[in-house]
């Protein structure tokens, strides 16, 4: 079992999975992070990226080493090569697989599938719920209500540091409300109201960073692609400010 | 023109049924005092032109006629006529399926191309969006046909008979009837755009299905017929494998692809008919007006959802696992070692089939649906990695200090292993509640799916093409030609998808004509060599159609491989076998100068009863 190809196969990886692991750490993939929503999903992705790295470089190290090393250079004209080792199954390399990747997988469904879930729903039954936004979608265009100050409008304005609620619906067929800054999303359904929680931490507006926008993601006909209405995040006396001039 | 008059006959007849059928319709709408007749007479006349289709292809003349107590007239043709008819032979009928796959898949192929152009720059100019819709959606469904039918209907259909040893499948004019069923599908498609098109996608969600122009009832007409095909191609493979096992090929001896087409075909037959329910019933809501799917008049838009995924998923393993054989096959016999672990490897793909059937939901976390159903779906889901994990293991553990032959089969074979690599982990942000809210909708699920799809089966189809190209024509492909065009495809294809992930998490949403110039550069980048990889298959398609005309003569077994396909002459004869082969034990005796799969008794005058279902 142990012989130097697995010594030598073992070692590459090693070293490969901490350079990559490394070079990982520095990456920045995504946009700006506006919410604290989109704070769980980011990390979560980077926990998961740290889970599936060394997955990764084991399968892909083993498979260029086995080319690299076991290849034979028999040409057609001489037919198939030799036999290799009649070698049909290890015990310990199953057991062992089986082992780890269970492992792996009760990891990442403990951390951070429910947990990622789990805070998602904390902060959206946190108490300090400030501003309710209806949301209304229709080929193809967005409406926002804001029953509380009566404004209704096609521009989502937001106040920094609110906890804010999206009551969610559509008129015709389905679309699905998303704001990439916040990472969340989830569809608008004819006939139902879904939710959506935001727990704004960033100020950002759309003529800076396009992921300040509505984008519809559930796809609606014609013109879904340009199914897009612009976001602001503002500070609190700018967005009194914005409600009172609307009234 | 002899050699199409069983065409002739099936447009004749499927043009009567047409009339017949709307003209049913017809009388039937006006009794009913209804105002709208369009789709009822184009979903009438349909459903009786494509029955006059089948009975006009040999469906009477083969079959029907007997039930009437007339005898019948089996089509019998020779030379390339035999692929123009109702035959029943399994291999004309395998190789019907494999090209008229391919020939969908490189149309398919260029609507991409198209989608690729209009996408080169941010804003909507070459289509109308309309026209985007239709031109992806046709992509979606043509290229989801290729990936159910091409391994399953092709290479099942002509490998899995001489694999275990039989003569033909256990309902041969059942066979000839789930391929003649496909050219219809393919008719409607291709018409759509002159109904208006469908705005859907292949996913037809209503209230946006029932609505619209009459092209998304063709597609759903479409969709509904190629289902049927399915099913009854399942039913055959699981009866074929149950009963028409030669002598010896008790279950624990039968070659991994086998394995893998009976786990696929549970799924083709039992789930399929889920999506056919789903798309019936939208059918019905544009046909008879009704409304199961609309949730302002007491109907539920999620409901389609569950329904459509509960198929729609499992039949993703449809298209995998039959890849995953394919690539264990080739693996073990271009390493010149047993397929390692091989009970953990059937165990693994009946867990596969199993959970297959409790994951739809995760499709639906952003849906709308009850936020309890989130948690049990995430679990379920991340749980198939296990035995996923198992056939990665399975792969390296083949190769493992093997005597690794790289012909072109073999380097499709090893090209499966990287890219389902990658389209198995990246699946895993997408099985995750929270980083699924994110992805959910962008191209990092389009990157995803073309990683399994793409990098894993059609791979593992281009692998099957060239290791059973000299069996099928008897002639040897040009391993410079396949060489190249692994490399090409392999680099190209990597090159195409990798970005995608990236424009996806940096917030650019799928199914869109246009988007925020932000994203060009990147598109402009994917577009390129999206292009690139379409000139990537030209090689491909040469090398196929000059080597079937021209190449070298194979022989029998030009890879020293030890499973009964091989046993055989190149191309097989009609029979399969002269004498029929007896099986002593599995077929990876690589390494071991003892070993031997099968025998040819001596002719004892009588052929040794099939094994049938015992053991």
């Amino acid at each position: 079992m142990i012989n130097r190809d697995t010594v030598a196969v073992a070692i590459i990886w090693i070293v490969v999975t901490a350079v990559v692991e490394i070079a990982f750490s520095f990456a920045d993939i995504f946009p700006a992070a506006a919410s604290e929503e989109a704070v769980i999903v980011d990390d979560a992705f980077n926990f998961l990226t740290y889970i599936a790295i060394p997955v990764f470089t084991f399968v892909l190290v083993a498979l260029i080493y086995s080319i690299v090393r076991f290849r034979t250079r028999s040409s057609a004209v001489d037919g198939a090569p030799e036999d290799g080792p009649h070698v049909r199954t290890n015990h310990r390399w199953v057991w062992g697989w089986m082992v780890v990747t269970s492992a792996l997988v009760v990891t990442v469904i403990i951390h951070p599938g429910l947990t990622g879930l789990n805070e998602v729903d904390e902060l959206a039954q946190g108490d300090d719920l400030e501003l309710v936004v209806e949301v209304s979608g229709i080929q193809w265009a967005w409406t926002f209500t804001y029953p509380d100050q009566n404004i209704t409008g096609s521009e989502l304005v937001l106040p920094l540091d609110a906890h804010v609620r999206f009551d969610i619906t559509a008129v015709d067929v389905l679309h699905s409300f998303w704001i990439p800054a916040f990472r969340t999303k989830i569809d608008a359904v004819p006939g139902l109201t879904t939710q959506i929680h935001a727990n704004i931490t960033e100020l950002g507006d759309y003529d800076d960073d396009i992921n300040f926008r509505v984008q519809c993601a559930e796809l609606c006909g014609r013109d879904h692609g340009i199914m897009q209405s612009q976001v602001r995040v503002v500070e609190r006396e700018e967005f009194n400010e914005w409600v009172l001039a609307q009234q | 023109m002899t050699a199409l008059k069983p065409l002739g006959q099936a447009v004749l007849f499927a043009i009567i049924g047409f009339l017949i059928g709307g003209g049913l319709s017809a009388a039937l709408v006006e009794a009913a005092g209804r105002d709208e007749m369009k789709e009822p007479v184009i979903a009438g006349g349909y459903l009786f032109a494509l029955i006059g289709w089948l009975f006009g292809i040999g469906v009477w003349g083969s079959w029907v006629r007997e039930w009437f107590g007339a005898s019948v007239k089996p089509f019998e043709a020779h030379g390339w006529k035999r692929y123009f008819g109702f035959s029943t032979d399994h291999k004309v009928i395998g190789v019907q399926y494999g090209a008229t796959m391919v020939v969908i898949l490189l149309l398919a192929g260029a609507l991409a191309m198209l989608m690729r152009v209009e996408l080169a720059d941010a804003e909507s100019n070459l289509l109308s969006n309309t026209d985007y819709n239709t031109v992806m959606g046709l992509h979606g469904i043509m290229m989801i046909a290729v990936a159910v039918a091409a391994l399953m209907g092709g290479f099942a259909n002509y490998v899995m008979p001489l694999m275990i040893g039989a003569d033909d499948v256990a309902f041969p004019r059942l066979n000839a009837l789930s391929y003649w069923i496909v050219p219809p599908v393919a008719v409607l498609l291709i018409i759509t755009p002159l109904f208006g098109g469908f705005d859907t996608g292949w996913t037809a969600y209503p209230p946006l299905a029932s609505q619209g122009a009459t092209g998304n009832l063709l597609f759903l007409m479409a969709f509904t017929t190629f289902g049927l095909s399915s099913i009854l191609g399942g039913l055959n493979f699981i009866a074929t494998i149950i009963t028409m096992r030669a002598p010896g090929m008790t279950w624990s001896r039968m070659p991994v692809f086998v394995w893998a087409v009976f786990a696929a075909s549970l799924i083709s037959l039992t789930a399929t008919q889920f999506v056919a329910y789903a798309l019936l019933m939208v059918i019905f809501e544009r046909v008879f007006g009704m409304h199961f799917f609309d949730g302002t008049i007491g109907g539920d838009a999620i409901l389609f959802e569950h329904v459509f995924w509960f198929y729609s998923h499992p039949a993703v393993y449809v298209m995998i696992l039959p890849a995953f054989g394919i690539e264990l096959e080739i693996l073990s016999h271009f390493a010149r070692k047993p397929v390692f672990a091989y009970k953990w490897v059937v165990r693994a793909f009946f867990s596969i089939v199993a959970l297959s059937f409790v994951v739809w939901a995760h499709h639906l976390f952003t849906s709308g649906m009850s936020g309890e159903l989130h948690g049990p779906f995430m679990v379920l889901t991340e749980l198939i990695s296990i035995p996923t994990g198992v056939v990665f293991l399975a792969a390296i553990g083949t190769i493992w200090r093997g005597r690794l032959w790289l012909k072109t089969p073999m380097l499709f074979a090893m090209g499966v292993i990287a890219n389902f690599l990658i389209g198995g982990l990246t699946g895993l942000y997408l099985a995750d509640v929270v980083t699924d809210l994110n992805f959910q909708d962008t191209y990092f699920v389009v990157a995803h799916f073309h990683y399994t799809i793409v990098g894993g089966e059609i791979f593992a189809m281009m692998a099957a093409i060239y290791y059973w190209y000299p069996k099928i024509t008897g002639r040897m492909y040009n391993e410079t030609l396949g060489r190249i065009h692994f490399i090409g495809m392999f680099a190209l294809y990597n090159i195409t998808f990798i970005p995608m992930f990236i424009v996806g998490a940096e917030g650019m949403n799928r199914r869109v004509a246009s988007y925020p110039a932000e994203f060009e550069n990147l598109n402009m980048f994917i577009t390129v060599a999206a292009l690139l990889l379409g000139v990537a298959f030209l090689p491909f398609v040469y090398n196929m159609v000059n080597s079937w005309i021209r190449g070298q003569r194979a022989g029998d077994n030009p890879w020293g491989a030890r499973t009964l396909e091989w046993q055989t002459s190149s191309p097989p004869p009609e029979e399969n076998f002269e004498t029929p082969p007896v099986v002593l034990e599995d077929p990876y005796g690589y390494g071991d100068p003892e070993a031997q799969h099968f025998e040819f008794p001596p002719d004892s005058g009588h052929a040794p009863e099939p094994v049938g279902g015992d053991d």
